[in-house]
């Protein structure tokens, strides 16, 4: 999947790596991989600055702390975060359910 | 840990790309630095060779020129929040050290002699005293604003214009009612610009904050111009 499609779906894809707790970038990065099957393709530089972003907005924190022996900064959900996160899934739903109806059944309108 | 010299290369150019505070740039170039450590580590445990393993990390983290205005933009916002809250404190402190130092100095002001100022020179004078207190309102207002407006996802480059917008206001306004103020006293009654040397030093640290200021806004919009 190319980087321009993701762009607009990038900060809430970030927030749901962290929905079940704490990671370090890199982690956010493979876990946004692996969750994806490998499809979600984009630059990694680009989701440093993502993250900072989430957390100037409040909906993530950070703060440098040692990982298997390597310092590294750890990012986490806040309140404010996690309401966020609610909302884009609640949004996310109605949105592929309402084009579900139309892309996903086939010719329309049905033919006899 | 990798040390082909590859990564090392890359964050040095991605260091000479980006402009602003030191200690932000210093943590975000750490943090590219550990992640492309790390995703170096991850290949060369597959069995790519040092090199190679750093060449596929900097690869996968993206060419310079699509990563690095999402930092330089962090940059800009941090600078433009440095710069807000420099005029949100320094300036109202800076008021408040003059007025004690005239109070300690010259006591309250006297009556002018002869007819009454002029109501420009009245309005000038409450605006002086009541400006500082509107412009840190002011400062401490973008900057809740600007942490709203990142909710709704405005980049940091826009919020750093507006930073510089609202600091260079904010300068232009407090000087041009102090010169307002000073012209107008120059003209009613020039000996009362006449005061006693810590008061004049007073007023000469509050104009240093104010240029301080304009040099801070100026570099907000030179941050935020990519």
């Amino acid at each position: 999947m190319k980087s321009d499609a993701l762009r607009g779906h990038l900060d809430a894809l970030l927030l749901a790596t962290l929905d079940g707790g704490s990671l370090h970038g890199y982690a956010i990065i493979e876990a946004l991989q692996r969750r994806s099957g490998g499809a979600l393709d984009l630059p990694t530089g680009t989701v440093y600055p993502a993250l900072r972003r989430l957390e100037r907005a409040g909906h993530v924190t950070s703060e440098w702390s040692t990982v298997a022996g390597r310092k590294r900064r750890t990012y986490r959900l806040t309140g404010a975060g996690e309401r966020a996160l609610s909302d884009e899934r609640a949004a996310w739903r109605e949105f592929t359910t309402a084009i579900d109806g139309v892309l996903g059944g086939g010719p329309w309108p049905e033919r006899a | 840990m990798a040390g082909a010299g590859v990564i090392e290369e890359y964050v040095g150019d991605l260091d000479l790309r980006l402009r602003g505070p030191a200690h932000v740039k210093a943590d975000l170039l750490a943090e590219a630095r550990d992640s492309l450590d790390d995703a170096a580590d991850s290949y060369r445990d597959r069995g790519l060779s040092a090199e190679a393993a750093e060449r596929r990390a900097v690869e996968e983290f993206g060419p310079l020129t699509v990563v690095a205005p999402g930092y330089q933009a962090e940059l800009a916002v941090a600078h433009a929040a440095t710069t807000l809250r420099t005029v949100a404190l320094l300036i109202p402190l800076t008021s408040v050290l003059w007025e004690l130092n005239q109070r300690f100095w010259i006591g309250p002001w006297a009556g002018f002699d002869g007819p009454p100022p002029p109501d420009w020179y009245l309005f000038a004078a409450r605006a002086n005293g009541h400006l500082p207190w509107v412009i840190s309102s002011c400062a401490v207002l973008s900057l809740l604003v600007g942490r709203l407006l990142s909710r709704y996802g405005v980049s940091g480059t826009t919020l750093g214009r507006l930073a510089g917008g609202v600091a260079a206001t904010c300068a232009v306004l407090a000087v041009s009612c102090n010169l307002a103020i000073v012209t107008g006293t120059a003209a009613l009654d020039a000996e009362r610009l006449l005061m006693p040397a810590p008061v004049l030093g007073a007023a000469a640290v509050f104009y240093v904050v104010l240029i301080r200021v304009g040099v801070l806004a100026k570099r907000c919009l030179a941050l935020s111009a990519v």
